[in-house]
Order: structure tokens, then sequence, then C-alpha cells
């Protein structure tokens, strides 16, 4: 099943199959197609959403985790 | 005497966090001065390093993720990059996160300065059993590689000895050794330092 990064529940994890934003800024973070990732929490008021990924916290406006495609585990 | 004519400056760069400014006080000791960078509430410093007949101007750059800056931080990192085309850039990596910091690490690397990467947090990659190979890094990059972790000032010496063999990197070079091959002849195949035995 795929998602939007935006949309993983809490403790949720899965692999990226694309991104739609600029890649770009994503990818200096460390976030790319193929890494696995797990959602750490998604602010409420459309904060920010921070997942892990190789162990490092990286945090995302709302609108840009919306552009990462995420295939649930 | 060297006057500030002939002072090389080096500018240290990575990302937030990975020991910048830890490994710039060892460098530099107790000199450093602390300003805001003009028009900008980002603080930048500056501090000077003698090595034996050679002496350096160090700038510790605010920390960035990459060269297509998205904050103030980030700005000031390539206004300063763009204004000293005759640096030498530190890299500055921490060996517990290599992946994420190579992206900058290319990003400057690509720019055609002579680089030097300093692997730091060595300390906390060995507490984490994570395994990084400073010599195999050099190898595939062209250009000095020193492990240091900068609390215990461990490998810190060994860095100023390498800045004066920063090397311009070829990424064509990386991209055919990373593909197993050896670059064309005369390309930048190895640390001149060291004639690429390794430079420990
Ligand atoms: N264990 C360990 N901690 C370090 C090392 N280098 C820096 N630190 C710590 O990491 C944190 C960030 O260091 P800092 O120099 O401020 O990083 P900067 O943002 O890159 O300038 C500080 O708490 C430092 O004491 C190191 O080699 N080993
Ligand atoms: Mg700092």
């Amino acid at each position: 099943m795929h998602k939007r990064l935006s949309e993983l529940a809490f403790g949720e994890s899965g692999t990226v199959r694309y991104i739609l934003a600029s890649r770009h800024e994503l990818n200096c973070l460390g976030v790319r197609v193929g890494k696995h990732l797990t959602m750490i929490t998604r602010q409420p008021i459309k904060g920010p959403v921070v997942v892990a990924v190789d162990g490092m916290e990286v945090a995302m406006g709302l609108e840009t985790a919306g552009c990462v495609s995420v295939e649930v585990d | 005497m060297h006057d500030h004519h002939d002072r090389l400056t080096i500018l240290m760069m990575g990302n937030p966090n990975v020991g910048k400014s830890a490994l710039f006080n060892r460098l530099t000791g107790a000199n450093a001065v602390v300003s805001n960078y003009p028009g900008t509430t980002v603080d930048v410093t500056k501090g000077y390093l003698r090595k034996d007949r050679h002496s350096y101007e160090i700038i510790d750059v605010p920390g960035a993720y990459s060269l297509e800056a998205r904050d103030a931080a980030e700005e000031v990192a390539v206004r300063i990059l763009d204004t000293h085309p005759d640096a030498v850039i530190m890299v500055v990596l921490d060996a517990t996160r290599v992946e994420r910091g190579l992206y900058l690490a290319l990003e400057v690397i690509e720019r055609g300065a002579p680089c030097i990467l300093a692997l730091n947090m060595m300390d906390v990659a060995q507490d984490k059993q994570i395994a990084v190979d400073a010599a195999e890094m050099q190898r595939v990059l062209g250009i000095p590689v020193v492990a240091t972790t900068a609390i215990s000032a461990e490998g810190v010496k060994h860095l100023a000895d390498m800045i004066r063999k920063a090397q311009v990197a070829d990424l064509s070079a990386i991209r055919s050794r990373l593909n197993g091959q050896e670059p064309d002849q005369g390309a930048v195949a190895r640390c001149a330092g060291c004639g690429g035995g390794g430079c420990r």
C-alpha cells in the first residue's frame, strides 16, 4: 500500500518510492528514493512532520511531506 | 614572515552539529573572533593557525545541508564560499552520518576548490560500532580524509598537518573509481601528499 508521507500514522514505517517535490531539498537531508523511514511526529495544525531515517530525525513541512510517496511496510 | 597576502584561508564547512566549531576551537585555540555576517544575524567565527612555516586564517562557516540555500545560515555559507575563491575547503562530516554529509561534500567538491575532509565524531562511530574506512574514502574521493574526535583532540594534529595537502577532486574520476575503474591518465587519482599510499 502506498501513502503520502504526510498521511503515515505515528510509528508507521515504509520505503520511499517517489519524491514529487524538489528532490534536492529532501536528498540533502538524507531522504531519498529507496530509504526506509518511520513516522515520529506529525505536529497538529499543519505543523511539521518528523521522521526517522538511518537513525536520524528529519523534520520537514507538511507540504513537502505530502510530496513524498511511501510504500507502507 | 607571512603577511596577510599569502596567508591561506581555510573554510570549514559541513552540516550542522558535525563538530565544526569543536574542531575549529582545537585548530585555532583562543584567538578567535565572532562577528555577525554583514547584513544578517548569522554568526561567523574566524581564527588563526600557525603550523610549521604556514599560517592559516580559518573560518567556521555556518552549518549547511546544501549549497542551494534554504535558510539564512545556508545563504551566508554560500556567500562566504563565493567570496573566497582561493580558499581551501575543509569539509567536516559526522562519521555516524556519512551518507547525509556527503551530499554537501560533493556539492563543495564539484566547485573545484582544493579540499580536505575531516571525519569527525569517530568516538561516537566506534561506540555505535559504525565502521568508517577513512583510507578507502580518501582513495575514492582523491582528497585527504582524516579521522578526528574533536572532543579528545584525537587526529586534530594530523588534520592540521594535512591542510597543505588539500586536493582538487575530479568528479568523473570519483565516478570511475566507484565503478571499480582506474580513472584516465592525468586525472587526480590519488592524494599527491602520500602518492596514494594512504596518509597515515
Ligand atoms: N563525542 C563527540 N562529540 C563531539 C565531537 N565533536 C563535537 N562534538 C559535540 O557535538 C556537539 C556539536 O558540536 P559543534 O562543534 O557545536 O558542531 P557544529 O554545529 O558543526 O559547529 C557539541 O556538543 C560538541 O561537544 C566528537 O568528535 N565527539
Ligand atoms: Mg558551530
